[in-house]
């Protein structure tokens, strides 16, 4: 009765033939293929950084000295900017059109995508940014997020404390290829200072959590977690107080202050002059702050000199060393006198240096070439060539004892080595590498200028702060360093607990600190009497062919029990005894007495008034 | 009366409406994990997509079982009345405020009503109708005239919406019309020009070249020639080899498929460069794998297999979805159009695999039902309500799995919508009722 009934059967195998084609599609989908899993877990798997604190830094007495300031920084997401008004924004923002242009293009460049918010102002302050919120809202694809920034209360020890900076693309490729990949693109690393020496303990260690997120990017369920370790805060040896009063005492002038606890090795106060708020190198304003620091000053602020300018000579103070070396060794004694004859070495009108004693009193010279010349050519060998090479052997071996020559392991990046000359170098590099005296072809007659510290001797102003800690302590030291405390129930670094000791014996530092007594009573370093302590100190002349000579002061107090060693230097201050002893018994006074007494009054505003050098000097 | 409403029970097809049952079940279940919130948990929750479908199942239903109390006589007498009724309403809807961007739905209270689910049944009707007709014969042109103005007059209504996705559910009918006797060149016809239209579309948007001996051809120009050729070789073919007798008729035949067949490739390439705009260009580039585009208009389709895919071989169990439901929503759609993402990242191959089985043995049910009815109309209309849903089922989870390029078009008892479930509810009763009747009615 219908023809067409056997078409049934064409409409029932079309179905079937669909759902085969779609069963084979879901079981290649589903099954066998993994490429729509990996997708779905892109599309729906968030791992959010959890970034820890910075650990803070504290001076001795538990005041901060670097802390958290709140910055914003204003993002963009390229792709979203849409019919904003770029005139009314630039004004705002107070960049110029091609700027604006420039930071859309980084931001949608390089490892930027369009898609994605991406830094477009950074580091904008408070202020700054109370100002631009209200409008905010109004440029569509520009937001806003809350960061913190290092911030530095007292705007001081830039150099000791270093900074904190975005990680450069050389410092991130170079973790990535040797280094731990531990950072991201976007992490800040310490650059110098403790910033960079304790970079590991100051980060602490980054958590991380795994999201579930939705179609507009908000994490929804949380499926795993693991917590940040905040970094450790380092309670430092600097003491806040000196440290500000040592950088106000050097303002208008250049040169270093060095103090240290001599039965610690803690460093009391490192003061580069001229300084620099450490304020400038945190923020948006670091490019050209930075630029400024390094290319527009002449007095090169960004140095820092106690530490690296290790060429500087040690000048008469160096005598201390030599007369206690030659104790030592036996080449002289306490009572060991020899004419000031001023045709050897010149010399000033003083009384006969009939023992150590005096002669450190007065800084003889032509005394000190005596000694020297006993510890150089000793007589061992006939030649006098051949004697002077072994006598300089053990001199500059001595010599090092005294934390001079070496370098000192102490925790801030740059320290150098300075310079106490031995055979080698005179064989091969004096006067010049290209031609050298050669060995055998120089004896004491060619080097004894380093009888009386000039010479080819360099040593850095934290050498000679440590130089008046080993005197203090009548010979050992502990290694300089800055950090009392790592973490608040942790402690310092063990290299920092071991005694150096230097060569010479305690009895021989008797006469050299009774000398270093009488310089300061009625010396060459009067200035640096104080009422109520008693100072022991030396001062040196460093003489320089360019310009004035730079004047150099070390010392401890008080005699006994010694609290403080200190070494100041302030270049082109022309003879030690004015600048450097008056600011060194400052430091003194102020660290031990808390109050200056009237007449420390009158020399402080005699220091704070003098201006030796701004920063517009013209010198070589 | 009881009598007789037990005597209907008795005589329903079982296994329709199990199926039937087990597919309405399963869409809500959907539904409510799909579009699940916690601020209202319950599934009765009003305010929410599963509270809303869960009245429009229990309307369905009532009104269900209202169907199937009616005299079989009586729904076959109203075919015209019903189809001029939806008609009207397809046309007063036009005037209604337009719900995002179409004018599809009337707005009563907090359910809408979108009168172009019941065009689907009342056309059904209505065809199924005048084709039983007595003496109406499908071969004469008249009458294939009168089924196209049949269906051309709600369709014209719905494309004004505009609602393209709907209105290419009633070729659907072209099945029926083959059933009831339609020349099957016809449709061997549109599945040829199906094929060569796809491939002429892949080769133009492919953009491929081909080089031979150093010529470089454009592949769509290449498979025109191709084309060409393949039509003389198979005029060749069957007139001197396989059927010297035909060879008049068929050379004619040949000549004109041929430059159909030419003609349709050179209007697919015209149409690619000057008709279709660059979001269509996309979506087809994106279909055929030329290009993996997650942002932009492959979106959709991105997502969609993404969260299919991650449902693996077993499943992530049910409310277990990360990608396709409210809490989420990374697949747009994903209780309406693209819900079986749902279905298939919760339940995985298992699960999708069963409900395209389950779709399949439905339809041929379906089919079966209708195969053995005595009447012509319940056939005809049998066959109608087969061939909707079967286009549903195919476009839909095409479209889903990527197969098909995205057309807005829900997949029948799953996607959440009043209307759509109360239209295809009606087709399935009015189907059960009259197949219920087929051994007392003799037409």
């Amino acid at each position: 009765m219908d023809s067409f009934q056997h078409r049934r059967w064409i409409i029932i195998l079309t179905m079937l033939f669909v759902t085969l084609v779609f069963g084979v599609r879901l079981l290649y989908v589903q099954v066998l293929n993994n490429d729509w899993k990996n997708r779905a877990e892109q599309i729906t798997h968030h791992k959010v950084t959890i970034h820890p604190a910075r650990g803070l830094l504290y001076d001795r007495n538990g005041e901060l000295l670097v802390a958290v300031n709140q910055v914003y920084d204003i993002l963009v997401t390229p792709k979203d900017v849409k019919g904003i008004d770029t005139v009314e924004f630039c004004s705002l923002f107070k960049i110029s059109k091609t700027e604006f242009l420039q930071k859309i293009e980084n931001a949608s460049t390089g490892y930027n995508v369009s898609y994605k918010a991406s830094t477009f102002i950074e580091s904008m302050s408070k202020e700054e940014y109370s100002r631009v919120v209200p409008y905010l809202k109004s440029f569509n694809g520009f937001d806003s997020k809350r960061r913190t920034n290092r911030g530095y209360p007292n705007g001081v020890a830039a150099h000791v404390l270093g900074y904190v900076r975005k990680i450069s693309a050389e410092q991130y490729s170079k973790d990535q290829k040797e280094g731990e990949k531990y950072y991201n693109q976007n992490d800040y690393v310490g650059v110098t200072g403790l910033e960079k020496v304790y970079e590991k303990e100051l980060r602490g260690e980054r958590g991380s959590a795994f999201f579930l997120r939705d179609y507009a990017g908000n994490d929804k369920t949380n499926l795993e977690q693991n917590y940040a370790i905040s970094g450790k805060n380092l309670y430092t040896s600097i003491d806040l107080k000196l440290q500000s009063y040592g950088e106000r005492l050097m303002k208008n002038k250049l040169g270093s202050i060095v103090a240290i606890e001599p039965s610690t090795g803690e460093i009391l106060s490192l003061i580069s002059a001229p300084s620099f708020d450490p304020n400038k190198l945190s923020g948006r304003e670091f490019s050209e702050n930075y630029k400024e620091l390094l290319n527009n000053d002449t007095l090169k602020p960004i140095i820092n000199r106690p530490i690296y300018n290790a060429n500087y000579r040690p000048g008469s103070i160096f005598k201390l060393v030599q007369a206690l070396i030659a104790m030592q060794e036996g080449v002289i004694k306490q009572s060991t006198g020899f004419a000031c004859n001023k045709s050897l070495i010149n010399c000033h009108n003083h009384e006969h240096p009939s023992n150590v004693q005096i002669a450190i009193k007065h800084s003889c010279n032509p005394y000190f070439y005596h000694v020297y010349k006993r510890l150089i050519q000793r007589g061992d060998q006939s030649s006098i060539f051949k004697d002077s090479r072994l006598g300089i052997e053990k001199w500059n071996a001595a010599v090092k004892t005294f934390g001079l020559g070496v370098k000192l392991n102490t925790d801030i990046p740059g320290v150098k080595v300075g310079r106490i000359p031995d055979a080698n170098y005179y064989d091969n590099e004096f006067p010049s590498k290209s031609n050298p005296y050669g060995k055998h072809r120089w004896a004491f007659s060619t080097i004894y200028s380093n009888s009386i510290g000039e010479g080819e001797i360099g040593v850095s102003p934290l050498q000679m702060a440590n130089l008046a800690a080993i005197i203090a302590n009548r010979g050992y030291y502990y290694t300089p360093h800055l950090v009392k405390k790592i973490g608040k129930d942790g402690s310092k670094r063990p290299e920092y607990l071991k005694k150096n000791y230097a060569m010479a014996a305690a009895e021989y530092f008797e006469p050299v600190i009774n000398a270093m007594e009488m310089v300061v009573e009625n010396g060459t370093a009067r200035n640096a009497q104080i009422d109520s302590i008693i100072v022991c100190g030396k001062t040196g002349t460093v003489q320089n062919e360019t310009f004035n000579d730079h004047s150099v002061f070390i010392a401890f107090a008080p005699k006994e029990n010694p609290q403080i060693a200190i070494a100041v230097y302030v270049e082109y201050g022309t003879w030690g005894g004015i600048w450097a002893a008056k600011i060194a018994s400052l430091m003194i006074e102020k660290y031990l007495a808390k109050e200056l007494s009237e007449n420390a009054k009158n020399k402080e505003k005699q220091v704070l008034d003098a201006i030796i050098l701004d920063k517009h000097s013209d010198f070589k | 009366m009881e009598n007789r409403a037990k005597n209907i029970i008795g005589k329903l097809d079982v296994p329709l409406l199990v199926l039937f049952l087990a597919l309405v079940i399963a869409g809500l279940l959907t539904v409510y994990s799909a579009s699940y919130s916690e601020e209202s948990p319950q599934i009765y929750s009003l305010d929410k997509a599963y509270g809303k479908q869960l009245v429009w199942i229990i309307i369905s239903l009532l009104i269900g079982v209202l169907i199937l109390t009616l005299e079989g006589a009586f729904i076959r007498d109203s075919a015209y009345v019903v189809y001029g009724v939806v008609t009207i309403m397809l046309l007063i809807v036009l005037f209604m405020p337009a719900i995002k961007g179409a004018h599809s739905w009337f707005k009563i209270g907090g359910f809408t009503i979108q009168p172009s689910e019941f065009a689907k049944f009342a056309t059904s009707l209505a065809i199924a109708h005048f084709l039983s007709t007595t003496g109406v014969k499908i071969q004469e042109t008249k009458t294939k005239l009168i089924v196209f103005f049949l269906i051309a007059v709600p369709g014209f209504f719905i494309l004004q919406q505009p609602d393209p996705g709907t209105l290419l559910v009633f070729f659907s009918f072209i099945f029926v019309m083959y059933r009831e006797g339609l020349s099957g060149n016809i449709l061997l016809g549109m599945f040829f020009a199906l094929i060569i239209g796809v491939m002429a579309i892949f080769f133009k948007a492919s953009d491929a070249n081909v080089n031979i001996f150093g010529w470089i051809f454009e592949a769509n120009y290449l498979y025109l020639v191709v084309i060409v050729m393949a039509s003389v070789l198979i005029h060749f073919g069957i007139t001197y080899l396989v059927m010297p007798r035909y060879r008049g008729r068929k050379y004619l035949t040949n000549i004109v498929g041929g430059s159909l067949a030419l003609l349709l490739v050179f209007s697919c390439n015209y149409a690619y460069d000057n008709v279709f705009k660059d979001r269509h260009r996309d979506r087809f580039e994106v279909m055929f794998g030329l290009k993996l585009d997650r942002k932009g208009v492959g979106y959709n389709s991105y997502q969609a297999l993404s969260a299919i895919g991650s449902g693996g071989p077993a499943g992530k169990g049910y409310f277990k979805g990360t990608l396709s439901n409210d809490k989420y929503k990374h697949v747009p759609e994903q209780s309406t159009d693209f819900i079986f993402c749902s279905w298939a990242e919760e339940w995985g191959f298992l699960g999708s695999f069963l409900l395209i089985i389950l779709y399949t043995a439905f339809l041929i049910r379906i089919i079966m039902v209708a195969e053995r009815q005595k009447s012509k109309f319940t056939r005809i209309f049998g066959y109608c309500a087969a061939s909707i849903l079967f286009f549903h089922y195919m476009i839909n989870i095409a479209m889903v799995i990527g197969l098909a390029p995205v057309i807005g078009i829900p997949l029948p008892f799953f996607s959440k919508g009043g209307s759509a479930i109360l239209g295809f509810s009606i087709m399935i009763f009015i189907l059960l009722r009259m197949d219920s009747e087929r051994k007392d009615v003799l037409r």
